[in-house]
């Protein structure tokens, strides 16, 4: 079985909006592999050539050489034995998001952003002087903070509005002196992991529910305005990581289904293209493997990730890596706690 | 203290009275001033008080009446002169600049010019753009001057008494509208002196710093006590003596308030209010600002002769209440 892949327009700098389509290196009916050179396009800034992003067919040739196409719209579609390998991690929904990742990796996110406010990234910052001051002190990018002064001027309203509170606001402050001085960087984030063991059993759909119940008491931990669960499935295509959106939203048995018949699927190559994007956490279960723990990796966008590890029949490992910029170890701490005790 | 209300006018004339009284050096030069009784009537009846050897009414010739000055400071005389409007200085401005300005530091400190120059300035009386100038930043701008601008009787009579005592010359800058108004801060009785290059408080807010000086810190004054009714406070402050100038204050202000207003009645274009904004904008107190910093001062024209042009050349009371308004509500 095969599915259809469109390949779009990808957004190669932040202010490209459309993209002349130069020409086609395949023809209808072309076999491709994962990797392989689609076509090239051109952009007032850069000429770039548009890889395959599976193995597949050409299953049509969308746009003609010569036309200016909009970011996002398809260029041509793909027949594609495995969606899964267009892995988004965290963007928007659409496919265009997950192109423009794989075309250049979004910058990992620095700076706490207020809970469902929209991310801002301007290129220069008006401010009046002492927005600057206090936002150095506590931490905050100015570039993520909307403007409402004269001017488009950051005042110090919105330099307020945009923080968190005040003891937040004090540790996190403390934390950047901290991270200054030295904390290992990963993937140039300060991060640090915590582990402990529990005394329980669950399955994945318990342990994701509980989890994002979790995280909904700390809106501040990141700027999305859902709760994605990204669940690390592995299978004989690769990694999938299949995104349970607000899984605690859903009742245990409607979530413990949904669970099972997108593990089945992804194990098969196959998830629904709606749950390839959305990820604000993600998921890695160990204990099939007889792992005891791994250091959670985190994925760019997330501020947090979990391991379950295996440590006997009755007792499992639940490891816990957080994003420094946005919350320091006792706010790891605090969240292993909450989810374990949760179980 | 007494509750004495006097005005401009018989304040200075007291502090000269006090001055001719507690020193016979002390003498008064200038154009009408004896007889006449000044232009303004300053000098009033201190011709008839201490004769025509003390009061000296002198030709119309500024450059002689201020050499003359200089030269009687230099031989152990202190003059009080008094130019007819502050434009005519012009006039006398080598024996100014030049002069007296320069020789205490060119003779390495050998000798002192004790004199004090005092001249009404400022537009509102209908004289045109030949008599209505405020010409402070000329004074300002050289080093050697010192140089007041008073806002009030009380403070006219401490610091004509400071200015001549100090021993090398200071411009004394008065606002002709001042002169028949009464203070709002009676004057005390007695040679009590107010020192010079030190800024005065004249009220305390939190939501707006206002450096005003001369006859804008009495139209600030107005629209603090309006504002204030509103819930907008402000703090007012005049540097009295703008050279040497003393923003200890302002600083301390403007990190409370987070929020500057400068007002001059002088055109903006290189006016004296400029160095507040600009020792400000170089200071540690810059990082405390929440609001662009406001300047309202005169425009950059001569000063028109018809009313309403005049009064819309320099700042008035609905302009500074606007202003003020308008930056405490728009940057929060």
């Amino acid at each position: 079985m095969s599915f259809k892949y469109p390949v779009v327009m990808p957004k190669m700098s932040m202010t490209m909006e459309t993209g002349e389509l130069i020409n086609f290196h395949v023809a209808v009916g072309d076999q491709v592999k994962s990797g392989d050179v689609l076509f090239e396009v051109m952009t007032d800034k850069i000429d770039m050539e548009v890889e395959a992003p599976a193995d597949g067919v050409i299953e049509s040739l969308v746009a003609n050489p010569g036309d200016v196409v909009e970011i996002g719209k398809p260029v041509l579609i793909m027949l594609t034995e495995t969606e899964v390998m267009a892995f988004d991690f965290g963007a928007e929904d659409e496919p265009v998001a997950a192109v423009e990742v794989i075309a250049a990796p979004a910058p990992a996110i620095t700076t706490p952003v207020a809970p469902a406010a929209p991310v801002i990234l301007n290129e220069t910052v008006k401010a009046v002087p002492k927005a600057r001051v206090e936002a150095a002190n506590r931490g905050i990018d100015l570039r993520t903070v909307r403007a409402t002064g004269p001017d488009r001027t950051i005042t110090m309203a919105d330099v307020n509005g945009a923080q968190l509170d005040p003891a937040i606001a004090k540790r996190q402050a403390a934390n950047k002196a901290l991270i200054a001085k030295g904390i290992e960087m990963t993937r140039g984030i300060a991060q640090a992991s915590f582990t402990r063991s529990v005394n329980a059993n669950f399955d994945h759909a318990t342990f994701m529910a509980a989890w994002a119940k979790v995280l909904r008491n700390r809106p501040d931990l990141a700027a999305h305005e859902h709760i994605g669960v990204a669940l690390i499935i592995e299978s004989k295509y690769g990694s999938a990581l299949p995104v349970f959106r607000d899984p605690d939203q859903l009742t245990i048995a409607d979530l413990a289904a949904l669970v099972a018949s997108t593990t089945d699927a992804a194990k098969n190559g196959k998830v629904p293209v709606a749950m390839l994007s959305g990820a604000t956490t993600t998921v890695f279960d160990l204990t099939t493997y007889s792992m005891s723990s791994a250091t959670p990796l985190l994925f760019p966008n997330q501020v947090t990730s979990v391991t379950i590890g295996y440590e006997s029949a009755t007792t499992k490992i639940v490891s816990l890596t957080i994003d420094l910029n946005f919350c320091d170890f006792y706010d790891g701490a605090l969240l292993l706690d909450a989810l374990v005790a949760s179980l | 203290m007494s509750d004495r209300m006097l005005t401009m006018a018989e304040a200075v004339r007291e502090a000269m009275s006090i001055a001719f009284d507690e020193r016979p050096e002390v003498f008064l030069l200038g154009e009408d001033v004896g007889i006449y009784g000044g232009a303004f009537g300053v000098s009033g009846d201190m011709y008839h008080r201490y004769g025509s050897e003390r009061v000296l009414d002198t030709p119309i010739a500024e450059l002689g009446i201020v050499g003359a000055a200089v030269g009687a400071a230099l031989s152990g005389m202190r003059p009080i002169v008094e130019i007819q409007f502050s434009d005519f200085t012009a006039q006398a401005m080598d024996q100014i600049a030049n002069q007296a300005a320069k020789i205490h530091f060119m003779l390495g400190g050998a000798l002192h010019v004790p004199m004090v120059l005092r001249t009404p300035q400022g537009s509102g009386t209908g004289a045109a753009a030949q008599h209505s100038q405020n010409l402070e930043p000329w004074f300002a701008s050289v080093p050697g001057l010192k140089v007041v601008v008073p806002s009030n009787p009380a403070d006219a009579k401490g610091l004509l008494l400071s200015a001549i005592d100090d021993p090398n010359p200071v411009i004394f800058l008065e606002h002709k509208l001042l002169y028949k108004i009464p203070g709002r801060d009676p004057v005390p009785e007695g040679a009590t002196r107010i020192p010079l290059g030190v800024s005065k408080v004249v009220r305390e807010g939190k939501d707006l710093t206002i450096v005003a000086t001369g006859i804008m810190v009495n139209k600030s004054w107005e629209v603090a006590e309006k504002l204030a009714a509103e819930g907008i406070t402000i703090t007012l402050i005049d540097p009295r003596t703008i050279s040497p100038l003393d923003m200890g204050p302002v600083f301390e202000s403007v990190e409370k308030t987070g929020r500057l207003m400068v007002v001059q009645e002088g055109p903006a274009q290189a006016g004296f209010i400029n160095e507040v904004i600009a020792q400000l904008a170089g200071s540690s107190s810059f990082g405390s600002l929440i609001a662009p910093i406001k300047r309202l001062a005169g425009m950059n024209i001569p000063i028109p002769y018809a009313p309403q042009l005049e009064k819309a050349a320099v700042p008035q009371i609905d302009d500074i209440e606007a202003a003020a308004r308008e930056i405490v509500k728009n940057w929060r």
